[in-house]
């Protein structure tokens, strides 16, 4: 496969991953915001901060106004990490991937494109129809992951665009659960009520009702999204995927030191997988979480040298 | 609804009319006008607005660049096929093929022995100062002697229905994806009458010239590598290299994708490095190779040109097929028919004047009304002056463009092309159009894809069809019948 080819199709499944887990914190944000409860006022802080390059002030002025929030982090041309940006580049480079890609899944790609410029869309937005939109768009971002799932075949495109979706998946988790913590004390126990958009944003608060019972939510739910890997949107969960999609990899290109990425990425694993929920809140799990992320994303950047340096 | 309501208002100013012979159906297209008149006008829009709705979901769209926004459009889709009986087809098919044989011939010749400049059959300072003459290229051998691989020759019908040769493209022809995809909105638009019309074959294109591409493979190995080289997604045709990958189930790569190492091209893979053999570039000469040609170009790869040179790497088409189908070459195609193959063309030439001639000039300039004046060396509808449009001012000005630089113009008298129904604005009216069949030349033969695409000119009584200048196109039906 050509290195660009690698290259394109790991960054679709990442674009796409971005803009459902985007869709997904916007929609709980969105909803938990029209419920007057003990932690609705920061509630619009953590999109920011992750969606949007906006300085300080700017990102305080808009987190007044629902709406502006939502034009802002759905169509806004100018932020680089809005939706309409993300799926401009996603069917950008399945554009240039049209030979490795089924002509089911680069139709999906193009018609989510071509969502993000039709009125239809806009005006919803306008006309209070807010919930519909988001979740039109969310069920299309599960659509592309049904077809890739039932029409790709599973070589190195596969390979490829899976490593890409666990990556952004992970990191995604990561930064939405250090966000959630990093300027609150969490030696005082909180309630579920606290947990609920992260959860809800990761898809996992019936999960987290159905298997976890006792009342320490705070354990609970840094063991849920951390460790538990049958948790589909657990760092560990993550881990597990990549691990096994870089495999597959090494073992089809043989890159010229093997070994190395292995370790770099093995030492990862590792430290997630024999932690316990302890020993992450002895450490400080906001730093926990902080670690981990920046050797995943050194990790993916020592990939991107083996594997899609091309110009 | 009958056929006659469907028809109503149906005119086709003096030009021949491909449906209607004065007021009555041609037969070939009866079975035809008949289902559209057992539907409705609204149903007739309806499969219209479906169909430029499959153009937009699949993305076979071609980017329109102005003021700096690409912006997508479709390739507007007319829903009624044109008919070409077999009769019809069969003389156009060998008229192709003749002619293709010949330009093939001449080009082998013009860059090894020049027998025909010697002979004195095609004047040499024509070729000479031809700007796609590619000097870089004389004397190399290409596989099986075929420069030609894959070419559209532009067709038109005059007043009484001969079809006429207007332009041959020996380059990068572009619009075959077009012709593939029309078929299958119109399979879905109208599948019984594609059933039972007997239209005959064309989506076999792709397997033709992926086994054409395998066989020039200068390697003897069994899986030889070819690939497509494209510009880039800003390039207007980009649609079409996808396609084509896609469907021959080959590499896309762009001209960073390869390095040329020991004379030898290879593609930068997740493996390593990997030799390529043949390919199909759809990058024009000027830009495929930094060191031979262009030095600012950076679509091409360095070094190609050394490897084609020593036989490592086959590229299709040739370099250098420009010389054959320039505009003013083109006039001394039939004479090259008689010189080479000692037979007559059976598709005529339009009749072409050189401007390098003086009494020429004089003559078609006294004329004018009656001339459209052509750049050599353009195409797309651009560098064009329609005589019979054009204010005095416009003449007066290519007049002294023409004086300045005669070799760059050629003059043809204003051929009515011929029309066929159209639907438009909710009503069946007659556009002119032409015809582009597609050929494919490879060491076991000539392929010509019956049928090939229609470009119409959609604008009321316009006679160009570019689609740079508001043209559409149609599916082609080529009928036993």
């Amino acid at each position: 496969m050509l290195s660009r080819s690698a290259d394109a199709l790991f960054w679709i499944s990442r674009y796409i991953e971005r803009s459902e887990g985007l869709l997904r914190i916007l929609h709980t944000t969105y909803v938990l915001s029209l419920d007057r409860g003990p932690y609705a006022n920061n509630s619009w802080k953590t999109i920011l901060e992750i969606f949007s390059y906006l300085p300080k002030a700017e990102k305080a002025e808009l987190e007044k106004d629902a709406d502006q929030i939502l034009e802002h982090i759905l169509m806004d041309s100018r932020n680089a990490n809005s939706l309409r940006i993300i799926l401009t580049k996603a069917r950008e480079n399945a554009r240039g991937m049209q030979d490795h890609l089924t002509k089911e899944v680069w139709e999906q790609v193009n018609f989510m494109y071509h969502m993000m410029y039709d009125h239809q869309l806009s005006s919803q937005l306008k006309t209070n129809q807010q919930i519909p939109a988001i979740e039109r768009l969310l069920k299309n971002c599960l659509l592309f992951t049904g077809i890739v799932d039932s029409t790709m075949s599973r070589g190195m495109s596969w390979n490829f665009m899976n490593l890409g979706k666990y990556l952004e998946r992970c990191l995604m988790t990561i930064d939405l659960m250090e966000q959630q913590m990093i300027d609150n004390d969490l030696s005082e126990e909180k309630d579920i009520l606290y947990w609920r958009g992260v959860l809800f944003s990761l898809s996992g608060y019936e999960f987290h009702l159905k298997n976890y019972r006792s009342n320490e939510a705070n354990d609970n739910v840094i063991h849920q999204v951390v460790i538990n890997d049958s948790f589909p949107h657990s760092v560990m969960y993550c881990l597990q995927r990549i691990r096994k999609y870089l495999d597959n990899i090494i073992e089809e290109n043989s890159p010229e030191d093997p070994a190395g990425l292995k370790r770099q990425f093995g030492r990862i694993c590792s430290s997630v997988e024999f932690a316990d929920v302890q020993m992450i809140r002895g450490r400080g799990a906001p730093a926990f979480l902080k670690q981990t992320g920046n050797h995943l994303r050194e990790f993916a950047w020592a990939l991107s040298q083996t594997y899609f340096s091309y110009s | 609804m009958t056929v006659e309501e469907l028809l109503e208002g149906y005119s086709h100013d003096y030009s021949w009319d491909e449906m209607m012979e004065k007021t009555m159906l041609r037969s070939h297209y009866q079975p035809l006008f008949q289902k559209l008149a057992d539907l409705d006008f609204s149903t007739i829009s309806q499969l219209h607005q479906q169909a430029s709705e499959m153009f937009m979901s699949q993305g076979i769209t071609f980017t329109v660049y102005s003021d700096d926004a690409g912006i997508e459009r479709i390739f507007p889709f007319d829903i009624i096929p044109r008919i070409i009986t077999a009769k019809e087809w069969q003389h156009v098919e060998a008229g192709i093929k003749q002619r293709l044989k010949a330009l093939n011939m001449f080009l082998h010749d013009i860059y090894h022995d020049q027998q025909i400049l010697k002979d004195n059959i095609v004047p040499s300072w024509l070729i000479a100062s031809c700007p796609h003459f590619t000097r870089e290229v004389f004397g190399i051998d290409v596989p099986n002697n075929i420069y030609v691989h894959i070419s559209g020759i532009d067709l038109i019908r005059g007043d009484n229905g001969t079809f006429y040769i207007l332009e041959d493209n020996l380059r990068t022809p572009s619009g075959v994806s077009y012709m593939l995809e029309n078929r299958e909105v119109t399979k879905r638009l109208f599948p019984d009458l594609v059933n039972t019309s007997q239209v005959r074959m064309v989506n076999n294109y792709p397997l033709l010239l992926h086994s054409i591409l395998q066989s020039l493979s200068p390697r003897p190995v069994r899986d030889p590598v070819a690939v497509i080289l494209t510009p880039g997604i800003y390039n207007s045709a980009y649609y079409e290299h996808t396609f084509l990958a896609r469907q021959m189930g080959i590499p896309l790569v762009e001209g960073r994708d390869l390095v040329v190492n020991n004379h030898k091209v290879y593609m930068k893979t997740t493996r390593g490095h990997q030799q390529v053999d043949v390919i199909y570039r759809r990058v024009d000469d000027e830009f495929l190779d930094p060191i031979t040609f262009n030095s600012g170009s950076i679509l091409g790869v360095a070094g190609l040109i050394g490897a084609y040179r020593k036989g490592n790497v086959a590229i299709v088409n040739a370099i250098g097929n420009g010389v054959a189908d320039d505009k003013a070459v083109y006039a001394y195609v039939p004479a090259m028919i008689r010189y080479y193959l000692n037979e007559e063309p059976i598709l005529p030439n339009v009749p072409t004047y050189l401007m390098t001639d003086e009494g020429s000039r004089e003559y078609v300039f006294n004329n004018i009304e009656q001339m459209v004046l052509k750049r050599t060396n353009q195409s797309g509808g651009y560098g064009m002056l329609m005589g019979n449009k054009a204010s005095e001012k416009e003449v007066e000005e290519f007049r002294l463009k023409v004086e300045e630089n005669p070799r760059e113009f050629i003059a043809q008298p204003i051929i009515k092309l011929s029309t066929v129904p159209c639907f438009l604005d909710g009503r069946i009216q007659s556009r002119h159009v032409d015809l582009r069949p597609y050929a494919l030349c490879g060491p076991s033969g000539m392929h010509i894809v019956p049928g090939g695409l229609t470009r119409v000119a959609l604008k009321q009584g316009s006679l160009v069809v570019n689609s740079s200048q508001g043209g559409g196109s149609k599916d082609t039906w080529v009928i036993d019948q």
